[in-house]
């Protein structure tokens, strides 16, 4: 039955040269303070376009923490967390990013000191490269524990630095006419976080001391709704079969449309990516060199086994082409975004983060991506510590398997905590779909 | 007769008695292996002691059980937990310990103790087995191995595998998945023990990490996991010579100070009865303690921080 | 007595059965269920509902055990498993105001089993100060108020509805008569007695529940010399009571409890609902006014903390130690552990963490721990004495 040809993963040349973009933003970070620039530490939404405008240096906490994990870097932070009392069944993105708050304020044991389980170089080097924020923002959508995670580190460092909090409604569809971007819930969301980012924009001035630069939000939007656009044109081209790219691609291009400044080389990364699709097409260049299995990703990523996970798939021949966190997420509804007055765009953006919806919507989303993407198969990634993106997946098993017909799997692991993965749990339950993958194709006598 | 007390520990695979004089100095002290937790094994250890002891059970003047199965033990005074007794027996054993990593067959825990020994806090696992003495007889299993041969074969580990699974549970097929990658099994059983190392860490993280340290329970009698326990730590571990017998001592003196009427400071019962003579880290001088001839195993932390370094991945 | 307590208890162990004997008796009335924690019962009282918040049920889980994933609170867990085995048919609507990510995903099982019940969310924001909040908390009541209509068809009685406060307040007012009596020492109830009494009067019929109380606290309540050792603070669990035998277990080690800041304790009682406001206006300020006087780490808010609570509630009551009742996977509570230990740590408040599930708690390993929190308290008590 199921035979390993070991395809291996093509990857893309631009998202590679993409990684420097990311190292470049976060050596940035670190040294915002000697630019004096006004650091941001913030959770949750895309807010960057507005701290982008407001002249801020922006720092993403669950970025942070995926990319000390996708580093193999986590350790000492999360160590640190735990000295503090943060118990490992908790978010490892947030005890991952409170952990760097306990060194980078110091709160940690006093360096030099034997009553630290973290030593003095540890703390070091990860406090001397996080700077401390100004003030806060907290954004978060879906996850109940993202605004609680904020008001954490606030504490952490003293109660003594501002915080502003947006609170984001979940989209539960209370009413009939509920559905996706529409009745009357979704228009009563939006204002109601439209007149929040008002809020916000009047406390950064307070902050910064200086009027909000609302041309520079428009500026930067644009150039956000640009790259947006050519994404999901690179993403439209792996309809295709074979795929030109993988859900691995879209990965990798995450931190980009998430929060890397909204300019001109934005708009170039995302058209090189798209053009580079292209050109694969062109020349019928596939994404996996033997595309046998074409399979769909739920779930919020595994940083620190990214690169493991997708050579895992590939020796399998599976392609997996689409997925929850990359496709519906991230602006990826660019017409609902106006540059000429963006606020309300990025306020149903905020909304539509995809932990953000109630089964239902939910249900819509992932018919809608596995018919597209033809899809044979389901990938669950049951995330130890993230029970947002975890909630509903064995109702949506049922649902693409009542609807579709397609089969599911599940893998346990973490978005930055390697110990919860098991890799062999992984590896049978693959086989095992892929296997029945075939019995239903060799009944349909495909 | 002179006054004699008696504590019992039944641990989970091991069960442990000690009588001590009316000074707190240990008179006779015994470990019977179990399969499981036992009347039958409880027993053997008492008779076993009492003999040596040249005593009749009327003889004692208190018996304390402690220990998973301290409800078990027949015809005692009272019990205490295991926390409060190895906290107890380890003041004793080393006075100045702040901080008591015991690790028995099916359970781990972390005490921190206060400088009078009274129990500060304490973390134990819950009925994850990870780490404990079943844990590495899993681990021998799978490397197919003797027990006691574990020690050498992860002393000689260079290489730190990725060993994500300490579930007791999955470790076996990881470990067998690991050989029949072929990896060697000196860097298996190094990996292994810095995975328990790093997850007893986590213990103590939880109580908040204190020296000088103190390790007892049967594991502390593996060099090795003292070795990588050390390690993670960074800090030196010191082990008694008996250290499987710390619970069942310290509910002994437990025993003895109920009847003397008074909750005296921990260690000055022993502290007038041994000559120490050695560093410890707390300028204690302690080579040599409680029993009168147990011996400590001061760990060379520098040699270590080099190991460290030349074991860790670039 | 005895058997005010016996029928409360009874309640308490039982509640699916009481549903279904109000159904009977009651057969043009509709009954509701409520999640916890913050959901105002009385605007579904004034609409002619009997509310009940749904309790976790001590069945194993089978059915529904895989529905939600095994790194969800026991309570969730187990709300799932009720949904899948059809337990959950004996509401005729659901309500909800609380953003629990964990709640919501058993709120998508309960949608998803039992897609023709309606389940309503009015999310009350948790970031209690900012300046918008209070007006988008006053807008899902008004939602709230306009889905109780549309289910009842009939026009919400806001004269009935200050009735109902008053009820509910009277029945807070009688279960804190109590709770101060245990925490000053004139009564010693077991725990166990203490969460029926609590966990009834999230059940029963409102009037049938204070007729009780009222009778309980005119016959009086036994006192006696408790054999304890250590006085405790019970702390956490803010959605579901813990099991039964576990304050049993706290009980047979040796300690007695005088306090809590439970919710099927303290925290359900403690804020009665102003009766000077507009009655939907006093609802709303009342969801503010319950985060002051009870913190919850549920909710963001500066001036108020739970970790200053429980260090004022522990002196107040002279416990001599807290155990944090945490349910496992709970994250807020996960999140504010450190800040609780931290201040318990200033005061040299002993204490000692509980993580409990839904099944298969590992009573001896909790009974050692337990048994030496004890020890420690005691143990320090004699040294310091001698």
């Amino acid at each position: 039955m199921t035979t390993q040809t070991g395809s291996t993963v093509t990857r893309m040349q631009t998202t590679r040269a993409g990684g420097q973009m990311i190292a470049d933003y976060w050596d940035n970070i670190f040294t915002a303070r000697e630019r004096g620039k006004h650091v941001v530490w913030y959770n949750g939404s895309a807010l960057n376009p507005i701290f982008q405008a407001a002249g801020l240096e922006w720092c993403h906490g669950e970025a942070f923490s995926a990319r000390l994990a996708a580093q193999h870097l986590e350790g000492p932070a999360q160590l640190a967390g735990a000295e503090y009392g943060y118990i490992n069944e908790l978010c490892s993105y947030s005890r991952t990013h409170l952990g760097c708050a306990v060194l980078s304020n110091g709160g940690g044991p006093a360096p030099g000191s034997e009553t630290g389980v973290v030593d003095a170089l540890d703390q070091q080097e990860l406090a001397s490269k996080l700077p401390k924020p100004d003030f806060f923002v907290n954004a978060y959508s879906g996850c109940s524990t993202g605004q609680q995670w904020d008001e954490m580190t606030y504490r952490v460092f003293g109660r003594s630095i501002p915080i502003f909090n947006v609170s984001i409604p979940f989209l539960w569809g209370n009413r009939p006419d509920s559905t996706y971007m529409a009745g009357q819930e979704w228009d009563e969301a939006t204002d109601y976080v439209v007149g929040q980012l008002r809020e916000l924009v009047t406390f950064i001035e307070a902050q910064t001391g200086r009027p909000f630069d609302w041309d520079a939000l428009s500026e930067s939007m644009s150039y956000i709704r640009r790259a947006s656009e050519l994404r999901l044109e690179g993403m439209a081209l792996c309809e295709r079969k074979p795929t030109p790219a993988t859900y691995w691609d879209w990965v990798a291009s995450i931190a980009h449309i998430n929060f890397l400044p909204g300019d001109q080389a934005l708009v170039d990364y995302f058209a090189s990516v798209r053009d580079e699709i292209q050109a694969r097409v062109d020349a019928g260049v596939p994404a996996l060199e033997n595309e046998r299995y074409r399979l769909y990703f739920d779930g919020i990523m595994n940083w620190n086994k990214l690169g493991w996970l997708a050579k895992r798939f590939a020796e399998y021949d599976a392609a997996v082409i689409a997925g929850r966190y990359t496709h519906s997420s991230f602006w990826q509804e660019p017409q609902l975004i106006d540059p000429e007055d963006p606020l309300r765009g990025m306020a149903q953006h905020y909304l539509l983060c995809p932990i953000n919806h109630s089964l239902k919507t939910l249900n819509y989303l992932t018919l809608r991506d596995c018919e597209r993407f033809e899809i044979d198969g389901l990938v669950f990634h049951s995330t130890r510590t993230c029970r947002a993106f975890t909630n509903p997946q064995t109702m949506l098993a049922s649902t693409a398997r009542e609807h579709l017909g397609i089969p599911a799997m599940f893998f346990e692991g973490d978005v930055a905590d390697a110990s919860f993965y098991k890799d062999d749990i992984l590896e049978s339950r693959l086989v095992a779909m892929l296997e029945s993958i075939d019995v239903r194709r060799a009944k349909a006598g495909v | 007769m002179a006054l004699r007390t008696m504590g019992v520990d039944l641990g989970s695979t091991t069960a442990k008695a000690v009588v001590v004089d009316e000074a707190g100095g240990i008179v006779a002290h015994r470990v019977v292996q179990m399969g499981a937790v036992s009347r039958r094994g409880v027993a053997a250890a008492i008779d076993a002691v009492l003999d040596d002891a040249g005593l009749e059970r009327g003889d004692l003047g208190q018996v304390i059980a402690t220990g998973y199965g301290r409800r078990l033990v027949p015809d005692v005074d009272r019990t205490f937990t295991e926390i409060t007794c190895h906290a107890r027996g380890v003041a004793a054993m080393c006075p100045g310990a702040a901080l008591v990593i015991d690790i028995g067959g099916q359970d781990s825990k972390a005490i921190r103790v206060d400088e009078v020994g009274l129990v500060d806090d304490f973390a134990m696992n819950d009925r994850c087995a990870s780490g404990t003495g079943r844990f590495f007889e899993v681990l021998a299993r799978a490397l197919e191995c003797r027990l006691d041969d574990l020690d050498d074969l992860a002393l000689a580990g260079g290489q730190d595998l990725e060993v994500s699974s300490m579930c007791a549970t999955f470790a076996e097929t990881e470990i067998i998945s690991l050989l029949a990658e072929g990896e060697e099994p000196t860097d298996i059983a190094a990996s292994v023990h810095r995975a328990v190392s790093a997850r007893t860490l986590g213990l103590v993280s939880r109580v908040g990490r204190a020296a000088p340290v103190v390790m007892t329970g049967g594991v502390a009698r593996s060099r090795a996991a003292v070795h990588f326990l050390a390690e993670s730590l960074r800090a030196p571990v010191i082990v008694p010579a008996e250290p499987q017998i710390s619970g069942a001592y310290g509910a002994a003196l437990l025993g003895l100070e109920s009847l003397q009427g008074e909750t005296r400071v921990i260690g000055q019962a022993v502290d007038r009865e041994h000559v120490h003579t050695g560093q410890q880290p707390n300028g204690r001088d302690c080579s040599t303690c409680s029993l009168g001839r147990a011996k400590y195993q001061p760990i060379d932390v520098e040699l270590w921080t080099a190991s460290i370094a030349a074991d860790r991945r670039p | 007595m005895n058997a005010i307590l016996d029928r409360l208890a009874e309640v308490a162990a039982d509640p699916d059965r009481y549903v279904v004997e109000w159904k009977r008796t009651h057969p043009d009335r509709k009954v509701a269920g409520v999640l916890p924690m913050n959901f105002p019962e009385e605007l579904l009282h004034a609409a002619g509902f009997l509310p009940v918040v749904i309790q976790e049920n001590n069945e194993p889980d089978t059915e529904g055990r895989v529905i939600l994933a095994e790194f969800y609170c026991g309570y969730t867990r187990n709300l799932a498993d009720q949904a899948a085995k059809g337990r959950l048919k004996i509401y005729d609507a659901f309500f909800l105001a609380d953003h629990c990510v964990q709640l919501l995903g058993a709120a998508d099982v309960m949608r998803f089993k039992q897609p023709h019940t309606p389940i309503f969310f009015g999310q009350f924001i948790a970031s209690m100060s900012e300046p918008s909040t209070p007006a988008r908390v006053r807008g899902e009541l008004d939602h709230i108020v306009a889905e109780v209509e549309r289910s009842t068809g009939v026009p919400l009685d806001h004269g009935r509805l200050a009735e109902s406060i008053r009820l509910y307040n009277r029945d807070r007012a009688l279960l804190r008569a109590v709770f101060d009596a245990r925490r000053e020492g004139r009564v010693h109830l077991s725990s166990k007695a203490m969460q029926n009494l609590v966990k009834s009067s999230m059940v029963m019929d409102k009037a049938e529940h204070i007729a009780l109380l009222e009778q309980l606290l005119s016959d009086g309540i036994e006192s006696h010399d408790p054999h304890a050792r250590v006085r405790l603070h019970l702390s956490g669990h803010f959605c579901h009571a813990p099991k039964q035998a576990l304050l049993e277990l706290f009980e047979d080690c040796g300690a007695e409890i005088v306090d809590d800041d439970l919710y099927h304790g303290r925290r359900y009682i403690t804020t009665d609902v102003r009766e000077d406001l507009e009655p939907v206006a006093a609802l709303s300020q009342w969801y503010f006014d319950r985060n002051v006087n009870v913190p919850c780490p549920t909710r963001v808010q500066h001036n108020a903390d739970w970790d200053t609570y429980l260090t004022k509630a522990v002196s107040e009551s002279g416990a001599d130690g807290v155990v944090i009742l945490m349910a496992k996977f709970c994250e807020p509570h996960m999140l504010l552990y450190p800040e609780l230990r931290k201040a318990l740590e200033a005061r040299e408040i002993p204490y000692l963490l509980v993580e409990t599930e839904h099944a298969g708690l590992p009573m001896e390993t909790l009974r050692t721990r337990v048994e030496a929190l004890v020890e420690r308290i005691s143990r320090r008590a004699a040294v310091a004495a001698s």
